[in-house]
């Protein structure tokens, strides 16, 4: 597998999901993995299974009481008042059977992702699984139950003492729970754009913040305006993300490709279109090859126009990671297998019509505000990462 | 809640109304603050900022600057009209006082003893906890009817959805929206859901008025 891409899946990470109308499906992660087998993606790429993270994992950046919580409601105990604090239970996260045991495995999932590329036995690797970024340290919190990534990025760090991770999030809401668990690290540089916290979950992400302690420069935030289309957010990730991580010369990249940024998507106020969601995977790739011999991890995140977006994001992210050319046309076979449950009308091809995502009567205003809040961060920051 | 004692700072940095300018600039420095009580046998009797210290002594540059600071006496710079809180006071009445007088602090005194000290950066630290900034939340603006019910009905609403409130604050009577009948109030709500789409939309049927981000 030396050189290649992998990709870690296996049917049990599906069983994370929070059921009934809930818009975390793990539908979306099937639709997917179907979607790129139908193109003939997956020619070449088994499957690569991995193991649940353990306990002793997972307390490398949560606690354990939380730990104990959240395996106690899965078997449907605990007291109500005691899930609340700790983020289970109600609208977000509701409590579902087994729920330890499911994001343990999407956690030992990005774990393996990542353990494969340290090692050189591949030299991407992508678990769409994951990308649970808002999970604190003892909270469950937007979706999120275990934080992979963070559990990730500690045990990389304890099993090869001195590495530099870049941890890169492009989801519409604020990579938090990342970010939180190494604020202080300046061996962990966290980037993340995605829509202000004026309005939107979970409100931080502000540029001002920027690390504390030694980490001072090592946490980077680009609040984006409501409304941002492709052409402002290429252009402000073109203007930052390449110079922080020149400036950080990270050994591993660890991206959170979370698509709920498209236009569609029913959650954020985003304007992108799969323009933003081809572009963006193919910049990380170009960076991990020129920064750090390729070593690259790919995650999932949010997305919740699961029809019409994820799968064909999702698809455009593994053509990056495995450097295959993205096909124009959504495979007849799969809109045959799919189009029929779809509530909305499935699109014919990979790549949106720019005619379909008319430009905003903003969207000057709004691309001279993002100019500005990106030039302000990458003034502040780059003198700061060494 | 919102008290001053439970935004100010108990550890004072204070002076004597005999410590020199120069010695007064370097504790500002050292403790990282900017406006210093002054004590004379445990009273408070003034109050200086580093601001009142550098503008009594000559420019930047003066060759007479150096020698003016080590012979000034913080007596001859403080003021002495001090205006203080008291540590039960509601925030709010310290934020007022502040604002009107122009002030960047206040001095929290009790039975004639310094107990404390609030600046105008505890005040704005008050407001973040308040808003509930620096929990997880959607933030939205939702504007109703100034009537007996309609703020409750709103929050009513969040509870059906099961979704916690981080933080309540119902704001001045303002103009209501064209076509409805006045005067409306506007509540900020931050709500624990990242999803707060179906909330909205009842709000909205409702007859509350949602102000959500611009249009685009």
């Amino acid at each position: 597998m030396s050189g290649q891409a992998a990709i870690v899946h296996d049917m049990s990470l599906e069983s994370y999901g929070f059921g009934g109308d809930h818009p975390f499906n793990p539908l979306r992660i099937r639709m997917t993995l179907e979607l790129c087998e139908a193109l003939g993606l997956l020619e070449g790429y088994p499957f690569v299974a991995s193991e649940p993270a353990t306990v002793d994992d997972l307390t490398t950046v949560h606690s354990l009481t939380y730990v104990r919580v959240v395996q106690k409601a899965g078997r449907g105990g605990g007291d109500l008042w005691d899930l609340m604090h700790y983020g289970l239970g109600g609208g977000d996260n509701p409590i579902f059977p087994d729920m330890h045991e499911a994001c343990a495995r999407v956690v030992g999932a990005v774990l393996e992702a990542c353990r494969l590329v340290a090692r050189g036995e591949a030299t991407h690797a992508m678990c769409i699984s994951g990308g649970l970024h808002h999970a604190l340290r003892s909270r469950a919190s937007g979706f999120c139950v275990y934080n992979d990534a963070g559990v990730a990025i500690a045990r990389l760090k304890e099993e090869h003492p001195g590495i530099r991770v870049a941890y890169v999030d492009t989801d519409a809401h604020h990579g938090d729970g990342v970010q939180w668990m190494f604020y202080d690290d300046p061996e962990v540089l966290t980037v993340s754009m995605h829509e202000s916290g004026r309005y939107l979950f979970p409100g931080t992400g502000g540029g001002e913040e920027r690390g504390r302690n030694g980490g001072v420069g090592y946490s980077v935030n680009v609040p984006l305006e409501p409304f941002t289309d492709d052409s402002s957010w290429i252009s402000c990730f073109e203007d930052l993300v390449p110079e922080v991580l020149r400036a950080f010369e990270p050994d591993l990249i660890i991206s959170q490709n979370g698509c709920d940024g498209h236009a569609l998507d029913p959650l954020t106020h985003l304007s992108a279109t799969t323009r933003l969601y081809e572009h963006v995977p193919k910049r990380v790739h170009d960076l991990a090859h020129e920064l750090c011999e390729g070593r690259w991890v790919a995650t999932g995140g949010g997305g919740y126009d699961i029809w019409r977006v994820v799968p064909r994001a999702w698809t455009a992210l593994w053509a990056a990671v495995s450097h295959q050319e993205l096909p124009e046309k959504v495979s007849e076979d799969w809109l045959a297998l799919r189009g029929a449950q779809s509530p909305v009308k499935l699109p014919h091809l990979m790549r949106d019509d720019p005619a379909d995502y008319a430009p905003a009567a903003r969207a000057p205003e709004i691309a001279n505000r993002n100019r500005r809040t990106t030039e302000q961060v990458l003034e502040k920051v780059l003198p700061l990462i060494h | 809640m919102l008290l001053v004692k439970d935004s100010m700072t108990r550890e004072v940095v204070v002076l004597s109304p005999e410590t020199t300018a120069a010695e007064a600039l370097a504790v500002c420095r050292e403790r990282r603050v900017r406006h210093l009580p002054v004590l004379e046998a445990e009273r408070l009797v003034g109050i200086v900022s580093d601001r009142d210290l550098r503008s009594a002594a000559p420019a930047l540059g003066d060759p007479g600057r150096v020698e003016a600071l080590g012979k000034l006496r913080v007596s001859e710079v403080m003021s002495r009209d001090v205006v203080s809180a008291r540590p039960d006071d509601p925030i709010e009445e310290a934020a007022n006082e502040m604002r009107e007088r122009r002030i960047g602090c206040l001095p929290v005194v009790e039975n004639d003893a310094l107990v404390g000290i609030i600046t105008s950066s505890d005040v704005m630290e008050a407001l973040v906890q308040l808003m509930g900034a620096h929990e997880p939340g959607s933030r939205l603006v939702v504007s109703m009817p100034d009537r007996p019910g309609t703020l409750a009905g709103a929050a009513g609403i969040f509870g059906e959805l099961g979704i916690n409130l981080v933080s309540t604050v119902s704001g001045p009577k303002q103009e209501p929206p064209p076509g409805e009948q006045g005067p409306w109030r506007a509540a900020i709500f931050r709500i624990d859901t990242i999803n707060p789409a179906e909330a909205i939309e009842i709000l909205e049927q409702a007859g509350y008025s949602v102000l959500w981000p611009p249009k685009p």
